[in-house]
């Protein structure tokens, strides 16, 4: 290793860098764009669920359902159909999502101790909406029908009576549920990808397609010091991203960093290097800017969106996807910034993901000296 | 395998395969030093495998070869110090200026940097690009890159320069400045090594090897190539020695 050689190869990474100012715009367009557009639109809560109600009953009783139902901030009631042929309409202009319906004798069963059904009809053309609606209004019901009892036997003059088992929870480290606090870490694990490896898998195919790949075997470079000089000008754009992200998370969305920044920094550097090496080994293999860029979004962008906890549960997934995520760096540098954000956890917990993530830089970087030296550097 | 005194380039029985295919099929030859020597062959005979080789680009399946002093099988380091290589496609950064290709080169030749401002205005000079020096190379017209290649590889006074089709795609009045430029060099004791498709150009060799299918099929003075090639045809150029070796299959 060379210092001044390694200083004329990242000098001319940088000319690359200013004179195409394109991919300059674009590495720091995509950190906005995706903090916005994830921040903003992709909001994984459940909440204002447009509901309508069928109400045959038309008593004291289904009044006050439908009023506490609109009353929760889960369920907006919209309309208040008269008969039950309307809801297909409603659910499929997509005006409804839950439609209610209350049958007559509702109340007079409540009151006469016998069952009181009610229809409840889900809109499940999106299951994980589904569940969560169903979630939500199976615990609303049982509130409803405890707060009946309660009131049922006050009036029977046992004045005292408390509800036996009552489940106070209390939600640690993301305390309101906001999947917004999740988000985050989860865009800057896919921002460090998109700029770290897509930028990086055209450099070396570059210098084969303009064939200066053919100068730089004539030159006496390193492998070690041209993996290096393309590396360092993407680390520090890739560190630059990152920290935009994190005052973006801070100032749009209030997601404050709990954790250590330094070990924060630690992490953020090893799996960016994780990233700079997927792409230059992409870059490496494909040769050409156009394969190289399709395959960074194939092999680098997707498994850090889909296998990474990040959108989709690891834990509900086949367990041969399962084996999967464990080759993908996104899981365990995800894994580091939700403790970091969300728990303040120590190096004790983050310390085996780190180490993981240390080897695969390893790797990596060797299997690229390797792809280097065998094309004659 | 040693060099003597007065050879700079030395190679025996040298062959190159790639699977199957014999690309370079077990040629020796020498190169003396400052001397112009012409390496001709048509397209996929073998020239710039060869000329890979001696650069330390690829290692040879067999055979031996010396460049500048230095084994080409186990000293590829120490010969890219040595030599200068300018490939057939210009081989700069056209997203660069003249000026910042020439850093780069004098960074990865690791010149040490208080020679930096003097070597830079002999190269620029020398290559008459001291006007254009900011603006970027993709701008220049293709003569001038060429020259400015020329002067990247010649940055860190190399014992060899390889010239890999230098002039193609080139007007005949550079060519005839090239030319000029590089028997001044040789005079100066630099051995040049030269691959050309133009005949006129190979008159300018002191001396010739001609390779057809990876094999070598004639060498000498490009007198003695036309004598040996075509015997009975008195008024035959080195166009027509050339046409008549790549007819004729190796052995």
């Amino acid at each position: 290793m060379n210092s001044l050689r390694l200083k004329a190869i990242v000098q001319k990474e940088f000319y690359h860098l200013i004179r195409d100012y394109r991919s300059l715009y674009l590495a720091f367009a995509i950190p906005l764009i995706l903090i916005i557009l994830f921040g903003y639109a992709l909001s994984l809560d459940v909440d204002h669920i447009k509901t309508v109600v069928i109400d045959y009953d038309k008593s004291w009783q289904s009044r006050d359902f439908t009023t506490k139902l609109n009353a929760s901030p889960y369920f907006d009631v919209v309309a208040e159909l008269d008969s039950s042929r309307q809801v297909a309409d409603y659910i499929d202009h997509d005006r409804a999502s839950v439609a209610i319906h209350i049958p007559p004798d509702f109340m007079k069963n409540v009151r006469a101790d016998r069952e009181a059904q009610m229809q409840i009809i889900i809109d499940g053309s999106d299951p994980i909406f589904a569940g969560a609606v169903r979630g939500y209004l199976t615990a609303f019901a049982e509130l409803y029908n405890s707060k009946l009892l309660l009131s049922f036997l006050n009036r029977q003059g046992q004045a005292t009576i408390k509800t036996p088992v009552e489940g106070r929870i209390r939600i640690w480290f993301n305390e309101d549920l906001e999947s917004r606090n999740f988000i985050i870490p989860g865009i800057i694990a896919i921002i460090i990808m998109i700029v770290g490896a897509m930028l990086t898998s055209l450099v070396i195919a570059r210098e084969y397609e303009d064939g200066t790949m053919e100068t730089i075997k004539s030159l006496p470079v390193h492998a070690g010091e041209l993996l290096l000089g393309k590396s360092i000008p993407y680390f520090f754009i890739g560190l630059a991203n990152v920290l935009i992200a994190m005052l973006l998370g801070q100032l749009l969305f209030g997601i404050v960093l709990k954790g250590n920044f330094w070990l924060m920094l630690i992490a953020t550097s090893l799996y960016l290097i994780c990233a700079l090496s997927l792409g230059l080994f992409i870059s490496s293999v494909t040769k050409s800017q156009l394969i190289a860029n399709q395959a960074a979004i194939m092999f680098t962008y997707l498994p850090s969106l889909l296998l990474s906890n990040f959108v989709f549960p690891i834990i509900n997934m086949p367990q041969a996807l399962q084996w999967i995520t464990y080759v993908v760096p996104a899981r365990y540098y995800i894994d580091i910034l939700v403790g970091l954000y969300l728990r303040d956890t120590g190096l004790t917990y983050l310390g085996p993901n780190m180490i993981v993530l240390g080897v695969m830089c390893v790797v990596m970087t060797g299997l690229n000296y390797v792809l280097l030296k065998k094309e004659g550097l | 395998m040693t060099l003597s005194p007065s050879e700079s380039i030395s190679v025996s029985q040298l062959e190159k395969k790639f699977g199957k295919f014999v690309a370079v099929n077990k040629i020796t030859f020498s190169v003396k030093k400052g001397e112009i020597f012409g390496f001709l062959g048509s397209n996929g005979s073998g020239k710039s495998t060869t000329i890979r080789m001696l650069c330390g680009i690829i290692t040879p399946t067999s055979g031996t070869g010396m460049v500048a002093g230095y084994d080409i099988t186990t000293q590829t380091e120490e010969i890219k110090q040595s030599i200068g290589y300018m490939s057939q496609k210009f081989s700069l950064y056209e997203d660069l200026t003249p000026y910042e290709n020439v850093r780069f080169y004098l960074g990865i030749y690791n010149v040490p940097q208080d020679q930096w401002p003097q070597r830079i205005d002999w190269i620029l000079n020398m290559t008459h690009l001291q006007d254009v020096r900011h603006r970027l190379t993709r701008e220049l017209p293709p003569g001038w890159r060429q020259r400015l290649a020329l002067g990247c590889a010649l940055l860190h006074r190399p014992q060899i320069l390889f010239l890999d089709e230098p002039t193609s795609g080139v007007d005949p009045v550079t060519r005839q400045h090239f030319w000029s430029f590089i028997r001044r060099l040789a005079a100066d004791g630099v051995t040049v090594f030269v691959t050309t498709h133009y005949m006129d150009e190979a008159l300018f060799c002191e001396r010739l090897v001609m390779i057809n299918a990876g094999s070598i099929v004639a060498s000498g003075s490009p007198s003695e190539i036309i004598a040996q090639a075509c015997p009975d045809k008195p008024d035959a150029d080195l166009n027509d020695a050339f046409v008549s070796l790549m007819k004729r299959m190796p052995d």
